[in-house]
């Protein structure tokens, strides 16, 4: 166990986790956005920056990245970080203002009106649909594109690929400013994402009729864990 | 008389501007105030603002600045993607003459923010400049009116470059494509490295990684392994069997003969081909690759990988001519006779230095010989006991193959110590791991013979004097200190130098050490439609720095064949004038958590002596998006106010 202190708290963690994680088991709630549990951290929206001191030096950093290290001292609510992530919140709240989500996040930290203005990207890059489709789906269907030296991308964005997806709509799922959206119409699924439209064709049930499941994610399955096709001739509610 | 107005430069401010009497010179700038006929007025860069003109309109300045910042914000982080955005369209604003009262406020609000807290260093450090000039410069930017902005604007000259950038001869961006291996684009990964290297998946494998060298990462724990990220893409390419595209501009253009098909003259092949440009390769060898090919063991680079993208630069159609050696199968007069415009010479550094030690009989092969011998598939007598001369790549190579082959005892002399030793310090210890052994301080005096054959080598301690030209500390003899060591063969691998005779009698520049003499910036030699690169103009060197060359001549030759002048590009001009600026320093970094560099597997060293399988493999796709992880992005931003053309 590694022991470091939070907030004046003294906190044993394990080895290789992060400070999120710590804070976490010591009851220490940080504010997160891009973080989830089941996916590796990315660091991209700044809303969980803490302070942390170590031999002798002192800067901000991010809670859900940093691994802790022993006799680290962290404070999550210091003046400076609480300024850290109100200007986090206050720019992706004004690239994204209608996102429920952002709102919420910017009452809590008590960021109000943006003071500044950006074209509406429904996208905030927080690449959550990149990490669930490579980690959870594990189909990489979905990539980032980031800008660079000579590289003429007009803005960072996440694209997806039409040979690469199966219609799984984890990523709609994970999305946090309905940014990724799916609909199902008919035997059809349509989603929506940063790069345009995708349709899927949906599988109907033998028995009742429903369109259940799009074809393609099925293929995938039943290939991935060398299983019948039988078993998907029919939706889970009409299964024994 | 150019005097520096203002500097914060590495955050010394010298500010001469208020000052009555005297003046405060600036000391440690590290790049003349004028080059090549340009004359610098103001300049910015993540090290600090440098003014020398204070007609100069700072803001506009910061403003074009900024904008060449925003293009190398990534977009992984809201804070420094979104931040510099907002930064700039309030600055575009202020210029516009529609800023408001809080604006400053702002922009000193949002730089101090996003500096503080960004995922990586590069926007963070970029804004050094900006918050410098928005302190010491604020007037400039609360005062617009007509007036300022009429002006004569200058011109903006600007170099985007990183540590390890700067350290590779060929300038390869490797922030770039580390990117894209982390965000799992390797197909453009990979077309990004053939913008500067067209043998990636060589390279990969067996570059000397001069970047790594200079990699920021190692200030926190140890270099980002980048070489071995570049081989990820390259040997993607070849699993998932794809066919790289490569657009040849208007093919048809002038012939052009390149003598030597080693890295130095692929490199200027691919990208004259891509130009459009027809063009012939004459080699002596009966493969392509030259010191790659016959040089470079099979176990480091496997044949295959460097035969196909070989495959790939003749694809772009160049005529390939083996076993022609220029100079006695066809002579260069010739080739400018058959309509050839432009020659490029790479012929390499493939003659051995002589020992210089009196040697009777058999038992001596020069160590590029032999080297050569087995890279060819030529049968070698396999002895008991061998002692390698030197201290080179060539002599831990000699070293390993003899392993590989059957030697029972395999032992390298280098006259220095371990530190002096130009080898890899990889290679060194994959030698001793896979059972050489090395003598450090000695010498060999004299062979030893018996009956026409070598039965040992008589040699003589050295102790380490002053640095010599090379930098490194010179070996004297230790007199008395004589010993004798028994061999079966002696391997020297001292060195190597150019075989210029395709050259002889021509009015072409040459050096004392036997090298051709040429324009550094586009390779041109004394006879202008010969151009020369790689180990025949600099000396035995790495395949990087042929690489490199190949480029470069490439540029001149298309510029030369353009215009009747290998003028270098503008691009190259500041790029020289800018080259001694220390890149990897930086002031006010962020605490950055250590993470373990990713290192390929290795043959374990049981399979390795039964034959020559590749000893490095590949890293794997995950653990090369953790490693692509660990880089920085330290990208440096430089801009160059000038005056603008009259």
């Amino acid at each position: 166990m590694i022991k470091l202190t939070i907030d004046g708290k003294k906190v044993a963690a394990e080895e290789g986790g992060t400070i999120l994680d710590a804070a976490n088991q010591a009851g220490i709630r940080i504010p997160t956005l891009c973080s989830h549990e089941s996916l590796r951290p990315a660091g991209a929206c700044r809303v969980c920056t803490v302070e942390i001191a170590t031999n002798g030096a002192k800067s901000l950093t991010t809670a859900c990245d940093y691994p802790v290290e022993a006799g680290l001292k962290v404070s999550t609510t210091s003046e400076k970080v609480m300024e850290a992530r109100r200007l986090a919140v206050e720019l992706l709240l004004a690239q994204r203002p209608h996102s429920s989500k952002l709102q919420e996040l910017a009452r809590k930290l008590g960021v109000k009106q943006p003071r500044f203005v950006l074209a509406e990207q429904e996208c905030i890059l927080c690449q959550l649909c990149v990490r669930t489709c490579q980690e959870i789906v594990d189909v990489e269907a979905i990539t980032f594109v980031a800008q660079g030296k000579d590289r003429g991308v007009a803005e960072p964005t996440v694209v997806h690929s039409l040979d690469k997806c199966i219609g799984c709509d984890a990523c709609a799922y994970v999305c946090p400013t309905e940014s990724i959206t799916v609909t199902d119409i008919g035997d059809t699924r349509t989603i929506n994402t940063p790069s345009g439209k995708l349709e899927f064709k949906l599988k109907q049930c033998q028995v009742c009729g429903k369109y259940w499941a799009p074809e393609k994610q099925l293929d995938y399955i039943i290939e991935k864990w060398h299983l019948e096709p039988e078993l998907f001739a029919t939706c889970p509610d009409c299964r024994d | 008389m150019n005097r520096v107005v203002f500097s914060s430069w590495g955050g010394n401010i010298v500010d001469n501007r208020r000052k009555t009497a005297g003046y405060t010179p600036v000391e440690n700038l590290e790049f003349p105030l004028e080059h090549n006929g340009h004359r610098v007025r103001a300049f910015m860069s993540w090290w600090g603002l440098v003014v020398v003109d204070e007609k100069i309109n700072v803001a506009d300045m910061t403003h074009a600045y900024l904008k060449e910042v925003q293009k190398l914000s990534c977009g992984e982080c809201s804070v420094g993607y979104l931040g510099i955005r907002v930064m700039l369209d309030t600055l575009t604003r202020i210029l516009g003459g529609k800023g408001t009262e809080n604006d400053i406020a702002l922009l000193r609000w949002l730089g101090n923010g996003i500096k503080a807290n960004t995922k990586c260093d590069f926007c963070a450090l970029a804004l050094t400049p900006v918050l410098d000039s928005l302190k010491y410069y604020e007037g400039k930017y609360t005062k617009i009116k007509a007036a300022q902005k009429s002006l004569a604007k200058p011109a903006y000259l600007t170099r985007i470059t990183a540590p390890c950038m700067e350290a590779c001869p060929a300038h390869q961006d490797a922030p770039g494509y580390i990117e894209l291996i982390n965000n799992r684009r390797y197909e453009e990964a990979l077309a990004l490295i053939r913008q500067t290297n067209c043998l990636p998946g060589t390279m990969g494998r067996a570059c000397f990684a001069f970047c790594e060298e200079n990699c920021t990462r190692q200030d926190i724990d140890k270099p980002v392994s980048i070489r071995a990220l570049k081989r990820v893409p390259a040997d993607y390419e070849v699993t998932a069997a794809l066919e790289p595209e490569a657009k040849v501009k208007k093919a048809g253009g002038d012939k052009v003969a390149v003598i030597g098909a080693g890295p130095a003259g692929l490199a200027a092949s691919y990208n004259l081909a891509l130009k459009g440009y027809r063009v012939t390769i004459y080699d002596e060898q009966p493969s392509v690759g030259g010191m790659a090919w016959v040089g470079i063991p099979a176990f480091r680079l496997p044949r295959n990988v460097l035969g196909r993208e070989v495959d790939i630069i003749k694809k772009l159609g160049i005529d390939v001519r083996l076993n022609t050696r220029v100079g006695k199968d066809i002579t260069l007069e010739q080739l400018l006779k058959q309509g050839f415009k432009a020659v490029f010479i790479a012929t390499g550094a493939h003659a051995g230095r002589e020992l210089g030690i009196e040697v009777e009989g058999g038992g001596v092969v020069d160590g590029v010989e032999f080297l050569r011998d087995v890279n060819m598939g030529q049968k070698v007598a396999v002895k008991k006991r061998v002692i390698i001369v030197g201290g080179g790549n060539v002599a831990v190579d000699c070293a390993r193959t003899c392993l590989r082959l059957g030697f029972k005892e395999v032992i390298i002399l280098y006259r220095r110590s371990r530190a002096e030793m130009p080898a890899r310090e990889e290679e060194i210890e994959a030698a001793e791991a896979e059972g050489a052994k090395i003598h450090y301080l000695a010498a060999p005096v004299k062979a030893l013979t018996e009956g026409g054959k070598v039965t040992g080598v008589e040699c003589i301690r050295m102790k380490l004097g002053e640095p010599d030209d090379s930098g490194r500390r010179s070996p004297i003899p230790i007199e008395g200190s004589e010993f004798t060591v028994g061999t079966d063969m002696i391997i020297p691998a001292i060195g190597e130098k150019p075989d210029l005779s395709l050259i002889e009698g021509k009015s072409i520049d040459t050096t004392k050490w036997g090298t051709i003499v040429v324009d550094a910036p586009t390779g041109q030699t004394s006879l202008p439609a010969v151009f020369a690169g790689g180990d025949c103009v600099s000396g035995p060197a790495t395949l990087v720095e042929a690489i490199a060359a190949g480029n470069k001549a490439a540029r001149g030759i298309d510029r030369y064949l353009k215009s009747g002048r290998a003028t270098p590009p503008e691009e190259q001009v500041v790029e020289d004038w800018l080259h001694d600026v220390a890149l990897n320093h930086q002031r006010d970094g962020n605490i950055v958590a250590k993470k373990e560099r990713q290192s390929p597997e290795q043959l374990p060293i049981v399979k390795r002596k039964l034959g020559f399988d590749e000893v490095e493999q590949c890293l794997t796709l995950e653990m090369a998006a953790k490693e692509a992880e660990r880089c920085l992005r330290c990208y440096r931003v430089m801009l160059l106010a000038v005056d603008g053309k009259k």
